[in-house]
Formats: structure tokens, sequence, C-alpha cells
């Protein structure tokens, strides 16, 4: 405990230099501002501001990024509550509660609740990577090929699983990802695979193209034309104060979406999105009144965005603590660690104590600038929402061509991301879910790595995976994972946890819950 | 003459049904195109083997997705209104990425946001002008200056 405290004054002292400090507040302006911008989410935020960070130095690079992440996270509640449109995805469940609130007059508390359950669900969330982490990474320290081999299909069942969509069609975007990330050498071989003649390919297809066409772009083609001014309330300060009961109902929701975020958020997958589909489902379950639900009840608010940040924090820890991303968000966060020469794993916090606790640090920072900003200053980004759409998608448009191409100073990428774009809006159009193309990109080369690697441990001998116990217990739990996603397929009688949630049986409004990670 | 999703008539295709067997023909292409790389064995698999693998696990989810899509919506009741908008969108775009090291960054994004802005949306003509001409510097200035990144110019130098 007492080296945690020393290490945390070492983060605080790299955090609070004037120069990181500046790029965490920059981050979480422009991370509020993403996540309250339709067509544009957290993912696609930080891919385009990826190249951005290539002539930082990395602890501010991560510190910018991550700031960008959570701070959608707090935007995206804004729109959801004052217009019912999810400004990221995470945010659909409380465009039921939150906006019917707004309805009956109590958008000032709605929002208040909504940034105070943030800010409270990051903390613990901060709490929570800076005790388990360095945990997690000595641990890790054992792992080899066939212990990475296990995890990462581990990874690919619960994603499978946990997804909102159809499995079978779940099952099908993981395919389509991981044979995307067949593309270019292969490591083990030297053999150029599926390139069609490009030489950029030979390098693989890069994530940030694939995450702003299948997030942004595709979801400006599904939402052109549908330029409706929309009218906008704007709360006034003294609105937002909520009421004694308001927080006494909001505290069970926190704590409870806090602890539920986090532990979604160390599970890969599109860990935001479902923590807050879990969350708000189990309110209603707990609630002595289900019925207010969907009415304006306050719960509804307090859990799922207080789950939703606990989870963008939750993903930090196989993050920094084994280098495995579990989402696309902290594949590309670990992108821009690798350009800087740093190459996240199980000795990057040891290696690295500036960067990671630097990190840590910052964000208790941020959580606390995103309260500022959240609250007293709600009015002033409200004002962003009067733009009417026919401005935005343009410059949206070309702020992905811009980034995109900085990425390689090459044409090729933004040519990926245009087809990437169409791709995504005919996928989402047939009800695919888009996140397991993004995360089994990522994990298609480290799978096929640590596999072979393994085999040539064991010089082809495939009971390698079942002598070891870790890999035997990891492996025996993916197993039971896919058993239960198979079996509302097999039998009608079982029930899934999406109706369990009360997710199947009330589709959230507007959009589908596959929209932008 | 239309019932709605779900209680129209079983006549036509299953969107689910259409998807799928999209699915299984890119299997069935991958699958295709994987055979010049070699598969290697069981104990030491080559550069083809994870490649066929996944391509037959896909064909099989395109296969049972469109098996058991028969209660999908039908292809007559997905509808595509925003299909056009979205061609041109995507036209343009291409356009773009064609135009972008040929002419520069600044005259491609200032032309491309003049098409948007004063084509597609038919705003006020000077509205147009002054919203492309200072994002296209502006944006140029905050990367290309400040964050330098490089952006390409074209043969003026812009």
């Amino acid at each position: 405990m007492g080296e945690t405290f020393q290490n945390l004054m070492l983060g605080f002292s790299v955090a609070l230099q004037p120069s990181v400090l500046v790029y965490a507040f920059v981050g979480c302006i422009i991370g509020t501002l993403v996540g309250m911008l339709p067509g544009l989410g957290p993912l696609a935020g930080i891919s385009l501001l990826l190249p951005a960070t290539f002539g930082l130095n990395p602890i501010v690079s991560v510190v910018l990024l991550a700031g960008v992440y959570y701070g959608a996270m707090y935007g995206g509640s804004t729109t959801s509550i004052l217009m019912r449109i999810p400004g990221e995805a995470a945010s659909v469940m409380t465009c039921i509660d939150g906006y019917a609130m707004t309805q009956n007059g109590r958008a000032g508390p709605a929002l208040a609740i909504a940034a105070l359950g943030s800010f409270v669900a990051g903390s613990v969330g901060v709490v929570g990577l800076m005790l388990m982490a360095p945990t997690l990474a000595a641990f890790a320290l054992r792992f080899g090929p066939p212990e990475y081999t296990a995890l990462l299909l581990l990874g690919l069942f619960v994603l499978s699983y946990l997804s909102g969509g159809s499995m079978l069609k779940t099952l099908a975007s993981a395919a389509i990802g991981l044979m995307l990330g067949m593309i270019g050498i292969d490591a083990m071989s030297g053999y150029t695979r599926f390139s069609f003649g490009v030489i950029e390919l030979g390098d693989g297809v890069g994530i940030v193209p694939v995450a702003v066409g299948l997030f942004g772009i595709s979801e400006i083609l599904l939402t052109a034309g549908q330029d409706a001014v929309p009218s906008v309330q704007k709360p006034k300060l003294r609105q937002l104060i909520p009421t004694a009961a308001d927080l006494r109902s909001s505290v069970g929701p926190v704590a409870r979406g806090s602890l539920i975020g986090f532990v979604i958020g160390i599970i890969p997958g599109s860990a935001h999105i479902i923590s807050s589909f879990v969350s708000y489902g189990i309110e209603r379950r707990l609630s002595k009144h289900p019925e207010r639900f969907g009415k304006g009840a306050i719960e509804g608010v307090a859990g799922p965005e207080s789950a939703n940040n606990a989870a963008a924090t939750g993903a930090f820890v196989p993050m920094m603590a084994l280098g495995i991303p579990t989402s696309p968000i902290t594949a590309v966060m670990i992108a821009a660690l690798m350009v800087h020469g740093i190459t996240p794993g199980p000795t990057l916090i040891q290696d690295q104590p500036e960067l990671f606790w630097g990190f840590v640090a910052s964000m208790y920072v941020g959580n606390a600038v995103l309260l500022i900003l959240n609250l007293p200053l709600v009015g002033l980004f409200v004002n962003l929402l009067r733009i009417p759409y026919a401005y935005l998608y343009p410059c949206i448009l070309a702020f992905c061509i811009l980034g995109c191409y900085s990425v390689a100073n090459s044409t090729v990428e933004v040519w990926i991301m245009l087809i990437m774009g169409g791709l995504g809006y005919v996928l989402r159009k047939f009800g695919y879910d888009l996140a397991p193309i993004a995360l089994g990109l990522i994990l298609a080369p480290m799978l096929e790595l640590s596999v072979r690697q393994s085999l040539a441990m064991s010089a082809g001998d495939y009971t390698i995976f079942l002598q070891r116990p870790l890999t035997l217990i990891m492996l025996g739990i993916g197993v039971l994972v896919l058993f239960f996603s198979l079996k509302p397929m097999l039998s009608k009688k079982g029930k899934d946890w999406r109706s369990e949630v009360g997710l199947e049986d009330e589709p959230p409004p507007e959009v589908a819950p596959q929209s932008k990670p | 003459m239309e019932k709605a999703a779900g209680a129209a008539p079983a006549r036509g295709l299953r969107s689910d049904q259409v998807s799928g067997l999209v699915l299984l023909l890119v299997a069935v292409f991958v699958g295709w195109e994987n055979r010049s790389y070699p598969l290697g064995t069981l104990q030491e698999p080559g550069p083809g083997y994870v490649p066929l693998l996944l391509a037959i696990f896909l064909g099989m989810m395109g296969l049972l997705v469109a098996l058991r899509g028969t209660r999908a919506l039908s292809m007559r009741n997905l509808k595509w209104p925003e299909f056009p908008r979205a061609v041109v969108i995507l036209l343009a775009c291409a356009v773009a990425a064609y135009a972008l090291e040929r002419l520069g960054y600044r005259i491609t994004i200032f032309a491309f946001l003049v098409f948007f802005l004063g084509v597609v949306e038919r705003k006020k003509w000077y509205t147009t002008l002054i919203l492309s001409a200072a994002f296209a510097l502006l944006s140029y200035f905050l990367f290309d200056t400040l964050l330098k990144v490089q952006l390409p110019a074209g043969p003026w130098g812009y």
C-alpha cells in the first residue's frame, strides 16, 4: 500500500506538470465534444487524433487519448438526456429515462446525476486500475505463448457472448475482422498474404482507417439527409442541483454501476456499451417501482452512466498490465504507444513507471476537470448542438480524410477507410455488430502468432494447451462461455442474458446498440 | 399491400438469407485466394493454415445465418432511403482521396467542402466559401504547422 502511494505521488508529479495538465484538459474537452457530436464516437475520435500524437512524448499522447475516451463517456450523456440522441453508443440506455426526465422538466437533475455518477465511477475505476494493473502485470510475467493463446480465445468467446446482437452474426463479424487481420506479411514465414499487389498492404490493414470507416463514415452515411434542426433546451445552472431525494435514490445505482462497469471493462468486448445495458437491466430489476423506468426514473440515468465510465477505465487494466487490447479503443492507444517504441506488456509498469503512474494520476485530474466541464459549463456545450448537421458532417468527413491520410502519409489508408465505411453501412443495415470486426482485426495477428509459437514450443503437440494449468482454466472458461452462448440456440427454453436484463423485450430508441463504441 | 415486418408473407428473400449467402461467397472467395499459400501441417501450420480455418468458420456462420434467417426482415421491407445520398458522399470522398496528393491538401479540402455545402446542402454561396476556406486553412495550420503532421502540398504549393 505504501509503495502504491509512493508511486502515485510520482504519478502526480508527472501529471501536474503544466504540459501534461494542458493535454489532459484538451483531451477532456475534445472528448466531451466527440461524445456529444453524432457521427463521431470515442473510437473514431481517438483514431483521428492518433496522428497528431506522433510528435508528442508518449506520456502526453496517452494522457490526451485517454482524456478523449472517458471525456466522450461524459459528453455522450448530455445529448442523450436533452435530445434523445445518443452521442455515442454507450449512452443509448441513458436516452430512455434521461429524455423522459427532460420531458418532465427535470433535465437539470438528470444532467447533474449523470455527471456526478460518471465522476464517482471514474474515480472508483482509477483506484481499481491503480491497485489491479500492477498485480496483474506481475502475474502475467509468467505468461508464455500458450497462455496468450488461451487468453485471446477466451476474449473472443466472451465478446461473442456479451455482444448486443445475434450470436451468429457477431461470430461472423469477428471472423471478418480476423480475416482482415490476416492481410499483410506473415510474421513467421514471410509470405505476403492477400495484399492483391498493393505494396502498402504488406504492413497489414491499420486499425485507424478501419475504425474511422466502420464507426465514423458509416454513421454519416446512415444519417445523411436527415437535417431537421433539433430543438435543445438549455438548462439553467440553478436547475442543475438535484434534490436530496434524487441523490438518495442514486447512491445505490451509482455504486452498483461503478462496480459492474469496472468488472465488465476488464473483460474483452465493447465493454462500455454492454456495461450500460447490464446496469440498466439490473437497476430495473432491483427497483421497488420498475414501472417508473422509461418514464423518467433517475436510477435509469445514474446506473448506466456510472457503468460506462467505470468500464472505460476498467478497459485500461488489461491494456496496461498485459498489453492486450480488449476493445478497439485500447488497441488504438496501444498503437499510439508503439509509435514511440514502447510495447505495452507485463513489463511496462516496471520499465516505465512515469508513464503508467502519470497516466493514472492524470485520470484523477481528468475526472475532476470533466465534472467542471459538464456541470457549470454544460450550457456552453449545448450551443454546439444547435449547429445544423448539414454543416457538421462535411467537416467531420474532411477530418476523417485528414486523420487517415496522416497515419502513414498515404492515400491507401483513405481508400481503406472508404471501403470500410461502405462495408460498415451495408452491414449495419443488415443488423451486424461492427465492434467484433475491429477487435478481430487487432487480435488476429497476435492470436495466429501465439498459436504457432506455442506449437513450435511443443514441436507440434497440441496438448501443450492442456498441460499448463493456467491455459487449461482459461480455455475451460472459454468453452463454458461458448456453451452458454449457444444454449438459447439449441433449446427454446434457455433464457439468454439479453432477455434477463430486459435488452430484448425493449429495444433502445433511435439507434440499435451496435452504434459507435 | 405490404404487411408489417414479421407478419409479411413468406415471399421473396429475407435480409438474413441474403447477407448469410454473401458471407458464404466471401468465405469461398477467401478460401480460393488462399490456395497459393502453403498450408503446412497440423503440427507446423504454414501461412495458409489460419486463413483457411477462418474461411471455413465464416462460411459456416454465413450458412447458419442464412438457414436461420427465415423469419428475418424481408428484403422488400429493408428500406434504403439514405442510399442515394450515401453514394454521393462515398463518391465525393473517393474523388478527394484521388486528388489529395495531386492537388494538395488545402485545395482538395476546399473544393470538397464547397461541393458539400454549396451543391449538396445548397447553403448560401458566401457562407459556403468562407467556411470552406476557413476550415481548409485552419486545419492545415493546426495539423501541419502546429502539430507537425505532414500534409500534402500540390504543384502550386498549397
